[in-house]
């Protein structure tokens, strides 16, 4: 072809051009033509696309507030265009570029200044962000700064929700949740500041050696349930209750919850974006899972879940697909734990079970109810000759659920949370103390069975009867629990701390289970 | 366009299929914006109009093992009419006084009835079809061709402007504009396929599928 006729125009080769059909040297004359040639310029448009695709094209594509995707030229021309904008990049990437926005720093031994922090290393990277390391230089103490990813951080809806959680979070003091010193949204990236833990996730423990020991799973599963109580009594839902969101610190004696209320905030982020559910959705919940509305109920069937993957070292519900996972947490159930780890007593399966019911009615109700279940197995795993399971457990194993033994349950596990309580958290006890023998004078022997009967025999309706008999039963335990210790006095200088602890308990025990006053009744 | 061929298969099959989920990613792409728009529009709050989106989308994908592939039945426009009553539904279900609040235009959509909220999810369907597949072709595209289709025609800047700003000769514009006008057209066709929003009495078309 001659150059006069490549020039001329052609309708045909418009439409080769428009469908890529042309090669290098046809395209460049083609946009050669169109330089000075202002019918084909005006052809080309209506070849392209009929006048309501190029209408269409102006009104809908225009960005508004509500629009999770900018598409905006003037956006990525103005601001460096970066991968990670656009599509969710690897950890190297997104270290790299977290690295990237941090501010000069005069010591040569720090990688940057982010806000008042000097950056010393980077602890890790994940699905929400990045880890840093740093010295917080007022109070002279290491921390742990959480970058909210690139990818994540480009909407302002992703930044402000990020914040408000954070804030919500922070307003949480327990020992089992993590605490958060600080929360910025001001900068190139959000980021929140935790203190610098030492230690690996529970994922990470469960990675590399496997299943745990039971009076391990124990002592993990309640400081979990403990935490969660804290958190669920201000209203926060954690939503994201798994292995890896778990900091063991001290092996397994310290146990923090971290990331509350953010999985939200991530998800929400990258469900905008990309559609579908970020990450895995291996520990949701059936309502979850179903997309209904969810309350801290949630957060127990995940830690049904995590127990699970503590006894068998693997999550309960797996597939190759989110989808496939979120078909088997909503329709089945999993694979016995015992099939995979024969160490595991009955009782905790059935406690796992009692957290998996599919529908939060029939579940567990309560964090504090799990924290108390698990304090009750831990005693009677320490010492099985006079700490009792509670009942719940054992009349499902024996498959005869009766009434009495589900009141013997409440008291029992009453009994549970303060005996634990003195006994791990309440005060720092003296060694000797806390390993005493069966003997010792912690030792609460439980409620005789006919002592149960003859409260069942009261002759009111059935749904008062349940409501007297708790307070006269632990009426008498208390009374017990006082001469113990009374008897102790000598044995524990910090005895008046340990009695305003316990007084400080009380008004926050269901009423029903408050020690029993005449003037009430 | 490579996947042309692919249009025809139905969401069913390929949710089936483990190893594909793009099909219900592209239904997911333009109902979840969707439904946060319109709930968004009606002046619900950020939180809570992603929750509403997550709600139907994740409700619809439940009720996916109901479908009975039929003869003259197809599983696009039974998904989609599923959406639609799901997100119609909800979106009816939000406290009135909320749909009152914010801007202006919120303010006047509250008192809209089911007539009008259902003329909206048409109208934002079609909208987020149009964006989604921008999104498709700004991912496909280089750099500056796709600039010059977004600032003359998203920004509103003129074709002399962008030929200045991207430094390259304004006939280059014109040719990379239309070339993009041209795949966003294709794209618009492939979603419109894919996640069809009309009814099969609309749209006139019984073919059964395999």
């Amino acid at each position: 072809m001659k150059l006069d006729e490549r020039d001329a125009c052609d309708p045909d080769r418009i439409e080769a051009y428009l469908a890529d059909a042309m090669d290098r040297d046809e395209e460049a004359s083609m946009v050669q033509h169109l330089e000075w040639c202002v019918d084909c310029r005006a052809r080309m448009d209506r070849v392209a696309a009929a006048e309501e695709t190029w209408d269409s094209a102006r009104t809908y594509l225009i960005d508004d507030d509500h629009d999770s995707v900018q598409l905006s030229g003037l956006l990525d021309s103005d601001t460096a265009r970066d991968s990670c904008t656009w599509e969710p990049c690897s950890s190297d990437a997104q270290v790299t570029s977290v690295l990237g926005t941090l501010s000069p720093t005069d010591d040569p031994q720090m990688l940057g200044r982010l806000g008042p922090y000097e950056v010393s290393g980077v602890i890790g990277a994940g699905g929400m962000g990045v880890v840093l390391k740093g010295q917080d230089p007022a109070l002279d103490r290491v921390v742990a700064i959480k970058i909210l990813a690139p990818h994540l951080a480009t909407s302002g809806a992703a930044r402000r929700r990020f914040a408000r959680e954070a804030k919500a979070a922070a307003a949480v003091l327990h020992p089992n949740v993590m605490p958060i010193h600080g929360v910025m949204n001001g900068g190139p990236l959000p980021y929140l500041v935790m203190p610098y833990m030492r230690g690996a996730s529970l994922q990470k423990r469960i990675d590399d050696s496997g299943p745990l020991a039971p009076i391990e799973i124990l002592r993990v599963g309640s400081q979990i349930a403990s935490g969660l109580a804290a958190a669920h009594t201000l209203g926060l839902v954690h939503r994201d209750i798994k292995p890896a969101n778990i900091m063991l610190a001290d092996g397994l004696e310290q146990v923090a919850i971290t990331d509350f209320g953010l999985a939200r905030a991530v998800d929400d982020a990258t469900m905008t974006r990309s559609g579908v559910i970020a990450g895995t959705p291996q520990y949701m919940s059936p309502e979850q899972a179903c997309g209904e509305a969810i309350d801290a109920r949630s957060d127990l069937f995940s830690l049904g879940s995590l127990i699970y993957a503590m006894c068998t070292g693997r999550s309960p519900f797996r597939a190759e697909t989110s989808f496939g996972v979120l078909r088997r947490i909503t329709d089945e159930s999993p694979r016995p734990i015992r099939e995979i780890n024969s160490e595991i007593p009955a009782w905790l399966c059935h406690l796992v079970n009692r957290l998996h019911e599919k529908n939060p009615q029939t579940r567990m109700q309560s964090a504090r109810e799990v924290e108390q279940f698990l304090n009750q197995c831990m005693a009677h795993l320490e010492q099985p000759g006079s700490c009792n399971l509670p009942a719940t457990l054992l009349a499902d194993e024996r498959e005869d659920p009766g009434k009495p033994a589900k009141t013997r349950q409440g008291l029992a596990a009453i009994v549970g949370v303060i005996l634990v309580a003195i006994l791990l958290s309440v005060v720092p006890l003296p060694r000797g103390v806390r390993e005493m023998g069966p003997d010792s004078a912690f030792q609460i022997e439980p409620p005789l069975e006919d002592e149960m009967e003859i409260v069942e025999e009261a002759p009111v309706s059935e749904q008062r009867s349940e409501a007297i008999q708790v307070p006269k039963s632990f009426e008498s335990l208390w009374a017990e629990l006082d001469e113990d210790l009374e008897s102790l006095d000598e044995s524990i200088p910090q005895i008046d701390l340990l009695e305003a602890e316990l007084n400080s308990v009380v008004p926050n025990l269901n009423p029903m289970d408050r020690p029993f006053t005449p003037g009430e009744e | 366009m490579a996947e042309a061929p692919e249009t025809r298969e139905s969401l069913l099959i390929r949710l089936s299929d483990p190893s594909d989920r793009d099909a219900w990613d592209t239904f997911v792409s333009i109902y979840r914006p969707l439904v946060y728009r319109i709930a968004r529009l009606r002046g619900v709050q950020d939180a809570d109009a992603q929750d509403l989106a997550q709600r139907v989308l994740l409700s619809v994908s439940k009720s996916i093992s109901d479908w009975t592939p039929r003869p003259g039945s197809r599983f696009r426009h039974w998904i989609a009419r599923i959406a639609k009553n799901a997100a119609i539904n909800a979106l009816q279900r939000q406290p009135r006084d909320r749909a009152r609040g914010g801007s202006g235009y919120a303010a006047a959509l509250g008192s809209v009835e089911q007539q009008s909220i259902e003329q909206l999810y048409e109208l934002e369907y079609r909208r987020q079809v149009y964006r989604r597949a921008a999104e498709i072709v700004r991912n496909r595209a280089d750099e500056k061709t796709w600039l010059a289709f977004s600032l003359t025609m998203v920004d509103g800047l003129s074709v002399d402007q962008v030929a200045e700003r991207l430094a390259m000769p304004p006939g280059s514009v014109y040719a990379a504009r239309s070339r993009m006008v041209r795949r966003l057209r294709d794209q618009v066709q492939i979603l419109q396929d894919q996640s069809e929003n009309r009814s099969p009495r609309q749209v006139g078309d019984a073919r059964h599928e395999a």
